[in-house]
């Protein structure tokens, strides 16, 4: 019987959604395409019976006919080598060129190096010149090469719709400068925020010269802490930076400074410094981390010990910690009403503990939170000492900018006669009391009451749409500029090409708006700098201007002034499942909605919840049950039911309506494990009316509920479930391990005790080891010599010069996906859609694998009461999942065309060339890292996916080619694909080795020469490569380690890729104190069912456990009575 | 009933059986010989927008590779010169010659010369000049002696097994380091000296790749 495949017709929100290859052309001859579609595929185009047989013919016999043209002569196609009519300084045509930038993003900047290949730039990497972030990036600013060849992105100059030539953009600077100069009367600017020192120098130099005009800044997310606090506290213009390397114990205050907060790279990295644990004495001294939050953050994943708490509650906590801490009661008023499971102890044994660490430990809160949270903070912080310490004040400006606020107020009193507003996107994001917005029939934009509004931006958007002026703008890899870092060092925005649509720099808008004599973005830039050029030429070189940070200034918390400022903050009101509190969050991908039209940022999943395309508003499990949201179970799961309905990988989520203050947003429930039970979160960001083809239909728009006296929570707020059902595109629809032993975890004191724990944990250590008598090989020769063990089967050889292999330390990775999309950059991975990712065709080779435990999984009965229970709250678990590299893997004995074979360095290729696409490999890899292909993503547009011979396959357009690494193969239709271990990266780099032994011996490439894309952008350091081969590589010391173990490593695969164990810090005096971390409570319960009183645990399970590992058992075993019965159900408040 | 089919039939099955043999035989043999790269590529020879003449310029006048293929040592591509790189000499040498006039074009408005590709690799191999002629491998072993063509040509057929042939037994290719840009030198063995080469094969470690990520990636 022939088999029906499910080539469902695209959906209506699938054509209108992301349309990626399309080029412009195309778009404009759509209607008539459209027509001629729906004429032959009455039925939709879901099988070949639908269309009409003559039809068919006709279109087949125009094929063959084309092809026919095509091939006519059946000659060599003639390709031309184009060499430069003049020679290009630097240029050698084959090797990339690398120059410093800086990505800005609002008070900061990452700076970068730009990898260029003839002048075209292809991927960003961290500048390693700038130590505090050692070469990391993040995952926006790896995705930010994308946008610049944008096909949606602003092209031209308009005006009322009609193009405006560069010449009439200059007179039009010009006129404003004229008729507004000495006065500015009726002018205003509505800006982004900005670090960058030649722009706050044209600003000084506009505001001299237009006295009387306002000069707003805005932006829709808060990352920095309000300054008021530290005026409050310390009565000087100070932030905080925070040393996370030096802080032994710290509490985190809703703050994601993981993720959310400005410097999150930094302090990412200082962070995962105190995490970092080779051996027994590191763990003594590795930091604890608590978390209290009402959203599920990356930080929170990280946690030791996590409170659900919702944000608004947030200060009580705060001030009954400052009360614990500073041994007063003066604050009690605040934490009146704060209310959660053995609230007294746990606020107890933290201020104890911090205490203990006076010092060396930190308190930090985030940025949304109001600036009497900070107080609180600056309280503790500079009672226990720590200032100095684990926290630095630095001088900052004081702010001078009016607030959007202000602006709305002057533009309702239609005082203000002509509007630039630079970049951000006000008609979109701006507070929704401030009436930015049109709504028709209900509401007039202010803009319309500003005769004159020209408005830069880079991207036709909800903002231009109202605007009369449109100026394009260029983008940072475009532009001349400057900007600081969060921690001040002042960094060049370098251009790496010409501006490909005559775009317009932002520093030469404002020169010609302040009418300075030269207006060269780059020789205001120099100016800025001091116009020194040998100082010049060398600041562009390094990316960094030496000692230009901050200047850290000492401070003293003075209680006075900061008592009369918490004297205004009011405890919280109750969060009830009536009154329930709304969280604005910034998302992790799209920041806040800046980035939709990225399509490697889009398709990347969000990283606790793993939706990808879009967003969804985030209840907690109990919340959602009172919605009516509690599944059945699902066929699919094993012994879990799951936290929404899934078919096939599809979430089909509920449609809600939340209700803030009267104004009211929709969109998909997701029930989220591990929120404060009342609280909602709305990531901000999506549901963008007027962008590209990526961005357009992903998600739904939060800002409408969001007014300006609650920019990041609400209370008193209502949700309500509308019954109707929407698709989620969900990459992870289990999340629980089951019990199993892919991520292996202990707590320090366990790993102390036995430092091999891993060891114990798992099928191996029931089983003899893989490799027989010859397990005690070091490393090196395991990896060359291949012992076969027990096995009668032979096994390869692998007998080149590198063994390449990798480590992944599970421990300081904070799983902020920052690997998938530098993947995705490197390696010319193509995006799919929400379509085909809804179908599991997502292409990522390198994915991150979140995991939730709650440890009540019942393992007697799959089914059992244990098992139908939602986790309320979970211990989260991410896992950077990748081709493991097995040495005798077995996709390679299932391929019927040697297309994936081992190379002599033990890496697992693929020859894309060879492969045929049968999938074997895929259905036989243990791991589920292999990609297929099933379209020509690189060739057609994704809407046209399934239009078969009808859709229009031409090339995709020259503008999203120029992103491609020329170094890497761009596969096509029916290969499979997956991780290479940057081939590309290992064979330059042997090369270039080659190329300077010439007739020597010296051709081992030196340890750490070579970095894949996943480890040059991690923060964590998590992610190690090199030659196992050599004793004393990196790589090879990582593996080394007592925790390094082989995901289902007893299936004998020998992966070159073993992971570090995970290890958590929990304070035995905590009352949500376990002495096992959940999953392993999990592990026992499934593993020891018969065994689950404390009585039948004295059994030996200890049989066949290999060295080390009996101790493991045993630790485990003796634990693991009290651990299956957690102290006390934490966590949760009324 | 009637006879549906003559005697003669019987022996169809073999006559079909033979022709096919036949016909498979004469189609895997017109395949393996015209449809290989050794058919299909080698005599190459394109007109080039300038009829630039390798054997005076290599030949008669002794100009290295390298003047003009400047990057062959450093990057993948041995790079074609820039028109800039002709007019170094031309602008004195035959400055008014009408056959460089598309070169003082390029030179003048920076319009690239369209120079046709000759020896082609596809875009799933990554070929890289700069480790081959780093370590003993000349030109003139895959491009033939340029130095005495007029007009170039693609000599040697650039299959895979041409390359496997030699990464499998680099000894018989290889040459002394000095020789390498020689195009008129000899290798080792050619020379006698094959003990000598694979003493060098050991000693420089030379392990050409025959993996397959050696070339694809």
């Amino acid at each position: 019987m022939k088999r029906q495949f499910d080539h469902s017709a695209p959906s209506q929100r699938a054509l209108a959604g992301p349309r990626y290859w399309r080029s412009l052309d195309e778009l404009s001859a759509s209607p008539g395409f459209k027509e001629q579609l729906a004429r032959e595929f009455p039925e939709g185009a879901s099988s070949i019976e639908g269309v009409d047989r003559r039809q068919f013919m006709r279109i087949m016999a125009a094929s063959f006919a084309l092809g026919g043209v095509g091939l006519a002569g059946c000659r060599r196609p003639e390709a031309n080598i184009l060499p430069y009519g003049k020679s290009v300084e630097y240029i050698v045509p084959g090797l990339p060129l690398y120059y410093a930038t800086a990505m800005p993003m609002r008070k900061s900047a990452i700076p970068l190096l730009a990898e260029t290949h003839q002048g075209r730039p292809t991927k960003l990497e961290g500048n390693p010149s700038y130590t505090p972030h050692g070469g990391a990036t993040t995952l926006i600013a790896q995705a930010s090469v994308l946008d610049l060849y944008d096909p949606d992105r602003s092209t031209s100059h308009s005006k009322n719709g009609r193009t405006l030539p560069v010449a009439d953009v200059n007179d039009l600077l010009a006129s404003i400068h004229k008729t507004y100069a000495g006065s500015g009367e009726g002018l205003a600017f509505l800006a982004n925020e900005s670090a960058s020192p030649t722009r706050a120098r044209l600003v000084a130099r506009l505001k001299k010269q237009f006295p009387r005009a306002i000069w707003a800044e805005y932006e829709p997310v808060q990352d920095e802490p309000p300054v008021e606090a530290a005026l409050a506290s310390f009565g000087q213009s100070v932030k905080p930076l925070y040393r996370f390397a030096a802080a032994k114990r710290i509490v985190s205050l809703d703050a994601d400074f993981l993720s959310a907060e400005a410097g999150s790279l930094y302090f990412a990295r200082e962070f995962s410094k105190g995490r970092r644990v080779s051996n027994v004495d590191d763990a003594k001294e590795m930091n604890r981390l608590y978390v209290v939050e009402s959203g599920f953050t990356i930080t929170g994943s990280m946690a030791d010990h996590r409170l659900r708490l919702s944000s608004s509650q947030v200060i009580s906590l705060a001030a009954a910690l400052a009360n614990a801490v500073l041994g007063t009661s003066d604050y009690a008023s605040l934490a009146q009403g704060l209310e959660f499971d053995k609230k007294d102890q746990w606020i107890a044994e933290c201020a104890k503990d911090l205490a203990e660490h006076a010092g060396k430990s930190l308190v930090v809160a985030g940025a949304h939170q109001p600036a009497a949270v900070h107080v609180l903070v600056n309280a503790i912080n500079a009672k226990l000492g720590n200032i100095g310490q684990t926290v630095d004040f630095v001088a900052i400006e004081p702010n001078s900018a009016s607030s959007i606020k202000a602006l709305a107020t002057a533009i309702k009193a239609k005082s203000i006669k002509t509007l630039i507003i630079l970049n951000g996107n006000p008609v979109y994001n701006a507070p929704a009391d401030l009436a930015f917005t049109d709504i028709p029939g209900k509401q007039e934009s202010i803009l319309k009451l500003v005769p004159d509004v020209i408005r830069y931006g880079y991207y036709v958007d909800e903002t231009s749409e109202l605007a009369g002026t449109h100026l394009a703008a260029t983008h940072y890899l475009e532009s001349w500029g400057d900007a600081r870092t969060v921690d001040g060092t002042i960094v060049p925005v370098q251009p790496m090409i010409l501006p490909l649509f005559n775009g317009l720099m932002e520093v030469e808008l404002l020169a010609r708006l302040a009418g300075v004599e030269n207006t060269d973005a780059y020789a205001q830039v120099f100016a800025t700098l001091g116009s020194d050029q040998k100082a010049f030429d060398k600041f562009l070189h390094d990316g960094v201007k030496a000692d230009s940070t901050y200047k850290i200034v000492e401070v003293s918390y003075r209680s006075g002034s900061a008592k009369a400022l918490l004297a205004t903050a009011q405890a919280p009101v109750a969060v009830t499942e009536d009154k329930v509190e709304v969280r604005f969050v910034i998302d992790h991908k799209v920041d806040d909605g800046r980035f939709v039209n990225n399509g490697w940022l889009q398709e990347c999943p969000d990283p606790i919840t793993k939706i990808a395309w879009d967003n969804a508003i985030l209840v907690s499990p109990r919340l959602g049950k009172k919605l009516g949201i509690y599944p059945k179970g699902s066929a699919l799961q094993i012994s879990r039911v799951e936290n929404a309905e899934y078919e096939m990988g599809k979430e089909n989520a509920y449609i809600g309506e939340v209700t803030v203050n009267g104004r009211t947003v929709r969109g998909p429930l997701h029930i989220q494990p591990g929120l404060a039970n009342y609280t909602v979160i709305l990531p901000l960001g999506y549901g963008r009316t007027k962008t590209g083809h990526v961005g357009t239909g992903s998600g739904f728009n939060a800002y409408p509920a969001r007014a300006s006296d609650a920019l990041h929570f609400a209370t008193g707020c209502t949700i309500r479930n509308t019954g109707e059902r929407h698709l989620l595109a969900n990459t992870q629809e289990h999340w629980s391990m089951e019990g199993r032993d892919i991520i292996r975890e202990a707590n320090v004191d366990e790993f102390i005790a036995n430092p091999g724990f891993v060891a114990g944990i798992g099928m191996e250590s029931h089983a003899p080891a893989n490799l027989g008598k010859d397990k005690n090989m070091p490393l090196a020769a395991q990896a060359t010599e291949i012992p076969r063990g027990n096995s009668l089967y032979e096994t390869p050889k692998f007998d080149g010069l590198h063994q390449w292999g990798m480590s992944i330390d599970l421990n300081t990775c904070i799983g902020c996906n920052a690997c998938v999309v530098a993947c995705q950059a490197e390696n010319n991975i193509p995006i799919v859609g929400r379509e085909q990712v809804k179908r599991g065709r997502e292409m990522h080779w390198i994915r991150l694998d979140r995991y939730y435990s709650d440890g009540k999984i019942d393992g007697g009965a799959f089914g059992g009461e244990g098992n139908k229970i939602l986790p309320e709250d979970p211990q989260a678990i991410v896992q950077p999942m990748t081709c493991q590299h097995c040495e005798l893997a077995p996709c390679e004995i299932v391929c019927p065309v040697n297309a994936t074979v081992h190379d002599d360095e033990g890496v697992n290729v693929m020859a894309y060339n060879r492969c045929i696409g049968t999938r074997y490999c895929a259905n036989n890899c243990p791991y589920k890292v292999r990609r297929f292909n099933y379209f020509d993503y690189n060739k057609r547009s994704l809407d046209e996916l399934y239009l078969g011979p009808l859709a229009n396959q031409s090339e995709m357009p020259e503008l999203v080619k120029l992103v491609k690494n020329p170094d890497v193969s761009v596969r096509m239709r029916g290969v499979m694909e997956k991780c290479t271990y940057c081939v590309q990266r290992v064979q330059q780099a042997k090369i270039a080795q080659k190329r300077l032994a010439q007739d020597s011996d010296n051709v081992l490439v030196p340890d750490g020469t070579i970095k894949t894309a996943c480890q040059q952008v991690c923060p964590a350091e998590a992610i190690v490569f090199g030659n196992i081969k050599d004793e004393k590589s990196k790589v090879s010391l990582a593996k080394a380690q007592k925790r390094d173990y082989a995901v289902l490593g007893y299936l004998n695969v020998r992966p070159r890729t073993t992971y570090l164990g995970k290890l958590r810090n929990p304070n035995d005096k905590m009352p949500d104190y376990q002495n096992l971390p959940l999953s392993r409570i999990e592990y026992n319960s499934k593993n020891h069912p018969a065994s689950h009183g404390e009585a039948a645990h004295g059994e030996s399970h200890g049989h066949g456990h290999e060295n080390g590992a009996s101790g493991a058992a045993h630790g485990e075993h003796s634990h693991a009575p009290a651990g299956e019965k957690p102290k006390s159900e934490h966590g949760g408040h009324n | 009933m009637s006879k549906l089919f003559p005697k003669s039939a019987n022996s169809l099955p073999l006559q079909l059986m033979i022709f096919i043999t036949i016909l498979g035989g004469v189609a895997t043999a017109a395949m393996t010989y015209y449809a290989t790269p050794k058919y299909l590529r080698v005599g190459y020879q394109p007109i080039q927008p300038v009829p630039f003449d390798h054997s005076i310029h290599a030949g008669s006048l002794g100009i290295d590779c390298r003047y003009c293929h400047s990057s062959v040592e450093k990057s993948a591509t041995s790079s074609v010169p820039t028109a800039q790189t002709c007019m170094n000499c031309h602008s004195i040498i035959k400055p008014n010659s009408p056959l460089l006039e598309p070169v003082r074009q390029s030179f003048a408005t920076g319009e690239p010369l369209p120079w046709v590709k000759i020896h082609q690799a596809p875009d799933y191999v990554y070929f890289n000049h700069s480790v081959h002629v780093n370590r003993g491998i000349s030109c003139v072993e895959c491009h033939g002696k340029v130095n005495e063509m007029a007009v170039v040509s693609h000599v040697k057929s650039h299959s895979m097994g041409f390359c496997l042939d030699c990464h499998r037994d680099p000894a018989s290719y290889i040459r002394d380091q000095k020789d390498v840009f020689n195009l008129n030198s000899k290798t080792l063995a050619e020379q006698g000296r094959l003990a000598e080469a694979h003493q060098h094969i050991k000693d420089w470690k030379v392990k050409p790749p025959q993996s397959c990520s050696g070339c694809h990636r």
